[in-house]
């Protein structure tokens, strides 16, 4: 048996020097993050609609913001609506994202520059995504209905944002657009690291190329596709700009997600203090798929 | 000295002189935002004022910003409730009773008693008034106005409408949408303005959505100028916010616009073509709709010395000298007997637009919870036009919902 070797503490002068590197770090993070949370938690736990800030943590603690939260329909139509966006974007977003990174792992002219180009679309603010969109799909004006009618797809013009049937698929598209090079350049670097040996070895052994995939190139890229979806889901969950700048969350509602809401109920009805509380059950919301997901990360990469 | 001493002592002297107030030094500076920086028409006007206002005080300077419509009351909500609010406020009137109910504007009553504004401003000044303290000074008192395109209407042979009626069916007789060609620029996505647009039908037609100290959407009066609304937005393009409808009819797009009469300088900017057919009415309406659109105001927080600042722009503003400069832009000036029958004769449209705005009845909520909680209300109003916009359910159910929503996110007793 071998014995566990004891730590070396460092000199005290050390010590310090080390503590006062990671001061900054710590007091940045306390500034930016902590102190923030710890103000929307507070937000959220003083019922009221007083608007400054000053005035509203001079009221008394209650849950009431959570129980206007959680018993009014709109939460849970916005929570609806956020799982059909986070959904709706990643499925697609991660298939486009893969059959890029498998299309430029190949070897063809023109490789390096269109690799670049791929990064370009995640490289846009989403707001800049949004009117590209609605110009794109404007109802009387857009290129899209104009190409669908003569083709014979359409036989009249869809208004795609403001129709409350397609307003959603209309908001997923930009967030797929601007979404997927982040699963391109994610999956592609991870595929650079599948040791080429495994291929010739599979080849030798007569794998087809959808074998020599689900054999050999899922298995090296797994944990990082996996990462790239929990991360995407995250950022496609909390996702703001895009749909803000293209519909605004309508019509009527039909593409309010929680992020839309947050805000209508902060700068639209003046009610901090439930959009603080609804801020927190986002958080919570995401603390709880990133634990999730942070297990089943250390199960498939262990 | 070290050099990387040198270096920092630089970057010091570049940080303190950075973080001090723009300005000579002395000098006062008022942060007045609005979203009439860049619009056609009352732009010159606000850049004059301000003008004027700096040379006869030199040691005032104004910072003037832009803000969009859209955005703009959002900001200053932020702006007030971060408490940094601006010098100058300027709002549109609907919003005045939310930000009056937080206690953030000034009260005026004692500093207007030495001026004449209370005998020159017309009864809609009263709307500046809230728990008892005058809080602000109406900058514009307004009528809705009927902007046309006169060759879009020969094309179509009809006449200018003068029912709701006969308004409905020249938008039909206009409108060729495999054409690109529309009846009428209205705006069709979420926008704050869409409540002026419903409310314009409502009250236009007699009807009045709050009645009685109760909400009355389900009255079937009110149905059915709400249906009205709805037909003629199906003879609009989809997916329109205020600008781009304005825009639409200034390029010849559409043959009707429904619009406040600021709108007269856009329209003058149309092109050389296109700018003889483009005319301006009243609506075709049994009582014409309008109201306080916006107001100046002092936020509370200011200190002393950009308050009476802040008051010697407000008051220069509401001299017959600018006043008569604001209502030649197209803005009804509030001031009585602004324009002389000289500005009637030299533009005939002025005449139409004081015509209206005299004649105007407000379109905006009056009953205070309302007033104070304008935004929900404009937000809950706008959700079910947008629903009548992009769905199939009817317009009785659409409005039972939102009297319901309302009663409930919103109630008035």
């Amino acid at each position: 048996m071998t014995a566990v070797p004891r730590r070396r503490r460092l000199p005290v002068r050390d010590r310090w020097l080390a503590y006062g590197l990671l001061a900054p770090a710590c007091v940045a993070v306390a500034l930016l993050v902590a102190w923030p949370l710890w103000v929307i938690v507070q937000m959220s736990l003083r019922p009221g609609r007083a608007l400054e800030l000053t005035k509203l943590l001079s009221q008394p603690l209650g849950f009431a913001n959570f129980d206007r939260v959680l018993a009014q329909p709109s939460t849970w139509a916005a929570f609806g609506h956020s799982l059909v966006y986070t959904g709706g974007t990643l499925v697609p977003a991660f298939a486009l994202g893969l059959g890029a990174a498998l299309l430029f792992h190949r070897t063809f002219p023109g490789r390096r520059w269109l690799r670049s180009l791929l990064l370009l679309p995640w490289a846009v603010p989403g707001v800049i995504v949004s009117i590209g969109f609605l110009w794109m799909f404007d109802a009387s004006f857009g290129v899209v209905n104009s190409v669908l009618r003569r083709v014979g797809v359409l036989s009249t013009d869809v208004a795609w944002f403001v129709d409350a049937d397609t307003a959603m698929l209309a908001v997923i598209l930009p967030t797929v657009w601007k979404s997927f090079p982040f699963f391109a350049i994610t999956m592609l670097a991870a595929l650079q690291g599948v040791p080429a040996s495994l291929y010739e070895a599979a080849r030798v052994d007569g794998a087809s190329p959808l074998q020599q995939f689900r054999h050999v190139t899922w298995p090296g890229i797994r944990g990082s596709a996996m990462l790239a979806v929990l991360l995407n889901a995250l950022w496609t969950f909390r996702e703001f700009d895009i749909v803000f700048a293209s519909t605004g969350g309508g019509p009527a509602g039909a593409t309010e997600t929680l992020g839309i809401l947050l805000y209508r109920e902060a700068f639209g009805s003046f009610r901090f203090g439930t959009a603080a509380a609804l801020g927190v059950l986002m958080v919570a919301t995401a603390l709880v798929v990133v634990l999730l997901g942070y297990r089943w990360l250390r199960e498939e990469t262990r | 000295m070290k050099p990387w001493f040198r270096l920092i002592t630089a970057l010091a002297a570049a940080l303190v002189l950075g973080s001090a107030p723009g300005g000579a030094a002395g000098q006062t500076v008022l942060d007045f935002p609005t979203w009439q920086a860049e619009e056609p028409g009352v732009s010159t006007w606000w850049k004059s004022l301000i003008a004027a206002y700096e040379k006869q005080y030199p040691d005032v300077r104004i910072n003037l910003q832009q803000i969009p419509f859209n955005q703009f009351v959002k900001q200053m909500t932020v702006r007030f409730a971060a408490g940094t609010p601006p010098d100058i406020v300027h709002l549109p009137s609907r919003d005045f009773a939310s930000f009056a109910d937080q206690g953030w504007l000034e009260p005026l009553d004692e500093r207007l008693k030495s001026t004449d504004i209370p005998a020159m401003w017309p009864p809609l000044q009263a709307d500046m008034m809230w728990n008892g303290k005058t809080q602000g000074v109406l900058l514009m008192g307004y009528g809705g106005m009927l902007f046309y395109n006169e060759q879009r209407l020969k094309d179509a042979h009809v006449a200018v409408p003068k029912t709701p009626d006969e308004w409905l069916a020249a938008m039909k007789a206009t409108t060729a949408a495999d054409k690109g060609l529309f009846g009428l620029s209205t705006i069709t996505a979420e926008h704050p303005n869409m409540v002026v647009e419903m409310a314009s039908w409502v009250i236009g037609s007699g009807a009045d959505w709050l009645k009685g100290g109760r909400y009355n959407f389900t009255d079937p009066a009110v149905v059915r100028a709400v249906d009205q609304w709805r037909q003629s937005v199906g003879y609009a393009p989809k997916g329109t916010n205020s600008a781009t409808a304005r825009q639409l009819f200034v390029d010849g797009k559409t043959a009707f616009l429904r619009d406040g009469p600021w709108v007269w300088g856009a329209v003058e900017k149309a092109s050389a073509e296109m700018k003889p057919s483009l005319k301006i009415t009243g609506l075709p309406f049994p009582v014409e709709p309008g109201g306080a659109s916006n107001s100046l105001h002092i936020a509370a927080k200011s200190d002393a010395r950009k308050k009476d600042a802040a008051w010697k722009f407000i008051v220069m503003a509401a001299s017959p000298e600018w006043q008569h400069a604001y209502a030649l832009t197209g803005s009804p000036a509030p001031r009585k007997n602004t324009l002389t029958p000289a500005d009637f004769a030299a533009k005939p449209y002025l005449k139409v637009i004081n015509d209206e705005a005299a004649r105007a009845q407000n379109l905006f909520p009056t009953v205070p919870a309302v007033r104070a909680g304008y935004n929900d209300f404009a937000t809950q109003v706008t959700k079910a036009g947008m629903r009548m916009i992009s769905t199939q359910d009817s317009t009785p159910k659409v409005l039972a919902d939102l009297q319901r929503d309302l009663e409930r996110e919103l109630p008035l007793k």
